[in-house]
């Protein structure tokens, strides 16, 4: 216990004193370059939209790519919202499969449960542009 | 079609096998139909066989003890359970026949006729199903009929069908009096380090010109001696678009074969299931129903006022609700139990009847959900009956027991005491309580 | 193993393939012990299985203990180096809630001393790799996460590791098997064998195939976890413990990259945090009189979990609750305390010894409550030479509280010393870290799955990509949640030591995604059928055990689209397969 007054009242104040920059700059120099970025409003959003999914496989049914580009095919249109959204990280990685959409928006018209997959497709991939851009 | 303004005599909201029979069986009855459908639903995943009920007094999957007809099985459920919608209907469980027919001849295109007994059709779990109606493309399967041996295919780059388990499957019930099975290989499809291996992928990959033939000759080498009938996954085309004259795949392989084709019933993702649903848009564009793409916003005014939708006011005189369950969301829990459109009282089957104190429809409704379920899974399972209660007329009703509207009917899986996915009743359920909902719509003019 | 008087086959036998009995096997197995480790279920069926996922530094032992503190994050610096595939990091935030308009003194002192606390706590991070805490502004703390309740005054942060404690579990079992150890699951130890007053084997039984054994060895370490005071009730001695029943929920996916601290309605920190590629709310602290067996997520326990979050992170009923899932604690017993304060701290029993001398873990000088409270568990037992027990114990110092005991086994073996080297060697796949972009170029498949991949298996992945190369079709992704490829199960049935396809569970996450197993269950359960020469009635009937297993964890989160999910999952394996 006087352990952590001594801590309190002058180790603390004395640290605090040599720290450079505000707490949220430090945190995201600790964090950011491993991904670890905030998650915003837009982003929260579309996760809960991409939730909506059951699995039901109708959307590859009507998606052009599911058969054309290898990207999408390899895995199917579904493992778009689901595995690549799960985290922003394997956003990042999902190379050709998020451009290769040209918006359609066919399997928005069939999905049951009413996933916005076009939207969700387009704001990954965006989000990756934004990502690139900023040599990332 | 001039004018936003739609008048009609019944709009049917839902676009399902139950949706799509009402319309149907209200336009045979002379009536004006619109119909609204936002998605597809349970219909569009089902697994391609529609299922009325099945003896119970035969044990599960013993299908030469089976005896009894469909209609029968239904009366059979009936009795044993007057929650469910076949005892809920009454004296309209007699027009099972007729619903079966009805449908089986509105989708003749894809259905095969129907038996006076169930079909026994093979799934991907080797597991075999009875149904009431099944595909053209599996009735050649149908376990009663077959005399001889039955070649499971697989494709040797489609790891998500093992033709060797459903063989197996087979082989277990030959006690029973099922045929004998061999599975074989074709090594078709694959590509250079890469196979088609997704059901939709390999349903159209097949429908290409040449495609079925070359499968049906490369079958034609390695069918094992004495197949009667080569029995496929069911990924066997997804059929013609507008549903118009076509040869289907199973017919085309058939063909360059020499040997009956056949595909099993399907689990998730369901190239059958998505063929029915393109059947009924089909056949429902064909028969003169208005057809409305687009979502019914909650709390509309009902029978004789108008619906905004679609871009069009509409205005009918009746009304019937076949927005189906969890999946496509009529039935939705967000904390508590509610019908998506009208906030109709929402039951729950199957609860015991213990008590004397009748509960208020609402109350559960609000309980949670857990306390709705069983802890064994394949106890029966109120949450999972969930639904609107009606009453013969399939009018829903509302917590004092009275119809809400006497022109609102609902059908399908919509409807409270069944739980269309896993009893072996849904498609039953919706032949029926379209077809009657459909009558009873246009009976009201 | 016989049942004449052949000479002992084992040095040791371990019950228990839990992170305890795992972690012991593979340190025994390094020091040139024989080994057999005979688990009833499969590795990490309790705690280890059913944790938090954190190899924490014991923040909360910094008052009355440093050196705790700084041995746990010493252990946690140890994991990382010898099986860094495993693990991620996860940023917590602190938030300071005030219960009026303007923070009054006192919570401003508080919020100052949370600040010193874990200020000090940098001075351990070192150890871990953990980054400096910072303290965050209300302005600030909001633009680093947007979804916290309004009215907050600011937060503190630190960072801790995130662990896949199954995988863990597991590689130290395959470890412990590379250096010689014997290990069979799906087994149970039926009874001690003892000659007089000492114990000198185990009888057991296989579950599966009913088959049964015996077992010699002069020592046998009872690593059971919450099954440890039944069985060792059976021979007449006590394993002092009060197990305490922890929920978690699982989300759909990550909810955020931060870990948010919040506080339960009775006052209980909780969190909502990232796990992996999900979020995970946990946890609750019960003590449990039933079967370990039955363990299940009641509805009040999920309403607590949920209400807490949502006292920090209102959006939280908004998310898609996947699984809920519960494990025991094995703690060890103290009258008269509040589970919460219950210490955490190990303790190796030796059912030999008589008399006085207190064999207490190494380092825990005390906990909350003090020595007097605890009474000494050590004293009870009799008779029972060559049986020693471990209770408590925290998922982070496995490797510690696995070195001392193998320390007394040897000494109870009376063989000379031998240095610990489980710090030092890599696990199976530690040695390297795989790219995910180059090892996708490599081996032809998508990145997100060659991510997942390198996660579980670390530079193993290889193997089990080449797998892919050696039969293309093996290349199908089965999960879209998790990334499962086909490779990936044939990989863990023929390497990992799996009987049953609810092992697969354990071993690459099967069915464990939002899906629920409607994408991959029955191709898995096909292709473990395949490599294990299961019959089509087998493959049903495991079928139908993943299954059930998957409704225990889904039947108290039912709601929304997880209840249409059900409802096709339902239709498929009920309707459809029969099962």
């Amino acid at each position: 216990m006087s352990y952590l007054a001594y801590r309190a009242l002058l180790a603390h104040p004395w640290k605090r004193l040599w720290r450079r920059g505000p707490g949220r700059a430090r945190f995201l120099a600790a964090y950011a370059p491993e991904g670890l970025v905030p998650t915003r409003v837009e982003d929260r959003r579309i996760a809960e939209a991409a939730s909506a999914c059951v699995a039901c496989g109708l959307c590859e049914s009507c998606c052009p790519l599911a058969v054309a580009a290898p990207a999408v095919r390899a895995l199917g249109l579904p493992a778009v919202f689901r595995l690549y959204s799960r985290t922003a990280e394997l956003a990042g990685l999902a190379r050709g499969a998020l451009d290769a959409c040209g918006s359609c928006t066919r399997c928005d018209a069939i999905c049951p449960t009413g996933v916005p997959i076009a939207a969700i497709v387009a704001h990954l991939s965006a989000g990756r542009a934004v990502e690139r851009g900023a040599g990332g | 079609m001039a004018g936003p303004v739609l008048e009609t005599d019944v709009l049917v909201i839902g676009g399902g096998m139950a949706g799509a029979m009402a319309a149907l069986s209200a336009r045979a009855s002379n009536a004006r139909v619109a119909l609204v459908r936002r998605s597809p639903g349970a219909t569009a995943v089902s697994s391609g066989v529609l299922s009325v009920g099945d003896d119970p007094r035969a044990l599960p999957g013993d299908f030469f003890a089976s005896r009894c007809s469909p209609g029968d099985a239904a009366r059979w459920v009936a009795a044993a359970d007057p929650d469910h919608p076949y005892a809920r209907v009454g004296e309209g469980l007699g027009e099972i026949e007729q619903a079966i027919a009805f449908a089986a001849h509105e989708l003749s295109a894809l259905i095969a006729p129907p038996e006076d007994r169930n079909r026994w059709i093979m799934t991907p779990y080797g597991s075999a199903i009875p149904c009431a109606l099944c595909q053209r493309s599996m009735a050649a399967g149908d376990l009663v009929e077959v005399e001889g041996l039955v070649a499971v295919v697989g494709f040797r780059g489609h790891l998500g069908f093992d033709a060797r388990l459903v063989a197996q499957g087979i082989d277990r019930l030959e006690g029973l009096g099922a045929p004998r099975a061999e599975a074989v290989e074709l090594a078709l499809f694959m590509g250079q380090g890469e196979s088609i291996a997704q059901p939709f992928a390999l349903a159209q990959a097949l429908e290409a010109p040449g495609a079925a033939e070359a499968a049906g000759e490369l079958l034609g080498k390695v069918l094992p001696a004495g197949a009667a009938v080569a029995l496929f996954p069911p990924v066997l085309g997804l059929g013609p678009q507008d549903g118009g004259p076509w040869k289907s795949v199973p017919e085309r392989i058939a063909a360059a074969a020499g040997i009956a084709v056949a595909e099993t019933a399907s689990d998730v993702p369901s190239v059958p299931g998505l063929r029915l649903q393109r059947a009924i848009d089909a056949r429902l564009a064909a028969s003169g129903v208005e057809l409305l793409q687009g979502e019914v916003a909650p709390g509309p005014g009902g029978p004789g006022a108008p619906l905004e939708v679609a871009g069009r006011s509409v205005v009918a005189a009746s009304w019937i609700l076949a927005t189906g369950r969890y999946l496509p969301g009529g039935i939705r829990r967000r904390g508590v139990l509610q019908e998506t459109i009208f906030d109709l009282p929402v039951e729950v089957g199957g609860w015991p009847r213990r008590t004397s104190t009748p509960m208020s429809t609402g109350s559960l409704a609000r309980r949670p959900a857990a306390s709705l379920t069983d802890r064994d899974e394949r106890a029966l399972q109120p949450l999972f009956r969930a639904g609107v209660r009606v009453d013969a007329q399939l009018r829903p009703l509302d917590v004092d027991g009275r119809p809400v509207h006497p022109r609102l009917h609902a059908c399908g899986a919509v409807l409270g005491g069944h739980e269309p996915a896993a009893d072996g009743t849904g498609m039953g359920v919706a032949i029926l309580t379209g077809r009657l909902a459909g009558r009873a719509a246009a009976g009201k003019l | 193993m016989s049942m004449t008087g052949a000479p002992a086959a084992y040095d040791v036998v371990i019950l228990g393939g839990g992170v305890n009995g795992a972690g012991t096997a593979r340190d025994c197995a390094m020091r040139g012990l024989r080994v057999l480790l005979l688990e009833r279920s499969d590795f990490a069926s309790g705690a280890s299985g059913a944790n938090s996922g954190m190899i924490h530094g014991g923040i909360r032992y910094m008052l009355s203990d440093r050196h705790v503190t700084e041995l746990a994050c010493r252990d946690s610096g140890y994991i990382q180096r010898i099986a860094p595939h495993l693990l991620f990091r996860i940023p917590f935030l602190m938030p300071f809630a005030s219960a009026h308009q303007e923070a009054s003194l006192v919570e401003r002192a508080t919020w100052y001393a949370m600040e010193v606390y874990v200020g000090t706590y940098d001075l351990y991070q070192p150890l871990k790799r953990g980054k400096p805490s910072t303290r965050l502004t209300a302005e600030e703390l909001y633009d680093l996460e947007p979804g916290l309740r309004p009215g907050l005054a600011g937060a503190v942060t630190f960072d801790e590791w995130g662990i896949d404690s199954h995988r863990l579990c597991v590689s130290n079992a395959l470890a412990a098997a590379r250096h010689g150890a014997e290990l069979r699951t799906w087994t149970e130890a039926v009874e001690l064998v003892r000659e007089g007053e000492k114990v000198v084997g185990v009888r057991f039984r296989d579950r599966l195939t009913g088959e049964r054994g015996e077992a010699r060895a002069p020592v046998v370490f009872n690593a059971t976890g919450a099954w440890s005071p039944a069985l060792a009730r059976k021979s007449g001695a006590v394993v002092p413990m009060r197990p305490g029943k922890g929920v978690h929920l699982t989300l759909d996916r990550r909810w955020s990259n931060y870990g948010v601290a919040c506080i339960a309605v009775d006052g209980r920190q909780m969190f909502l945090m990232p796990h992996e590629n999900e979020s995970i709310i946990g946890t609750t602290d019960d003590d449990f009189y039933g079967d370990p067996d039955d363990l299940e997520a009641t509805a009040d326990e999920v309403e607590y979990l949920l209400e807490g979050v949502e006292s920090f992170v209102p959006g939280v009923r908004q998310a898609r609750i996947t699984r809920s899932w519960c494990g025991l604690r094995t703690t060890l017993f103290t009258y008269g305390m509040n589970e919460d304060a219950l210490s955490r701290e190990h303790l190796i029993i030796d059912h030999g010894a008589r008399g006085a001398s207190d064999h207490r873990a190494r380092g825990a000088a005390g906990g909350p409550g003090g020595p007097d409270k605890r009474g000494d568990p050590s004293k009870v037992a009799e008779g029972l030479d060559g049986l020693l027990s471990i209770v408590g114990g925290k998922l982070a110092s496995y490797r510690a509280q696995a070195e001392e005991a193998t320390d007394r086994i040897l000494a109870k073996l009376g063989r000379s010393a031998v240095a610990c080297r489980t710090h030092l060697e890599p696990l199976p796949g530690g040695d390297a870290l795989p790219d995910a972009a180059a090892l996708a170029e490599q081996y032809g498949v998508a990145a997100p799955v060659a991510a997942r991949v390198i996660y579980r298996h670390g530079s193993l992945a290889h193997e089990v990509l080449r797998l892919c190369q050696d039969d293309p079709r093996l290349g199908l992704v089965i999960c879209r949640d998790e990334g499962i490829l086909a490779a990936e199960v044939v990989h863990c049935v023929r390497h990992e030591k799996v009987r049953r396809l609810q092992d697969l569970r354990r071993r690459c996450r099967l069915a464990l995604g939002s899906c629920g197993g409607l994408d991959c269950a029955r191709i898995a359960a096909q292709l473990a059928g395949r490599e294990l020469g299961w019959s089509g009635e087998q493959v049903r009937a495991e079928l139908s055990d993943l299954l059930s297993q998957g409704w225990r964890e889904r039947r108290p989160i039912l709601d929304g689209h997880q209840l249409a999910n059900e409802e096709l999952l339902r239709g498929v394996h009920r309707g459809l397969g029969g099962l």
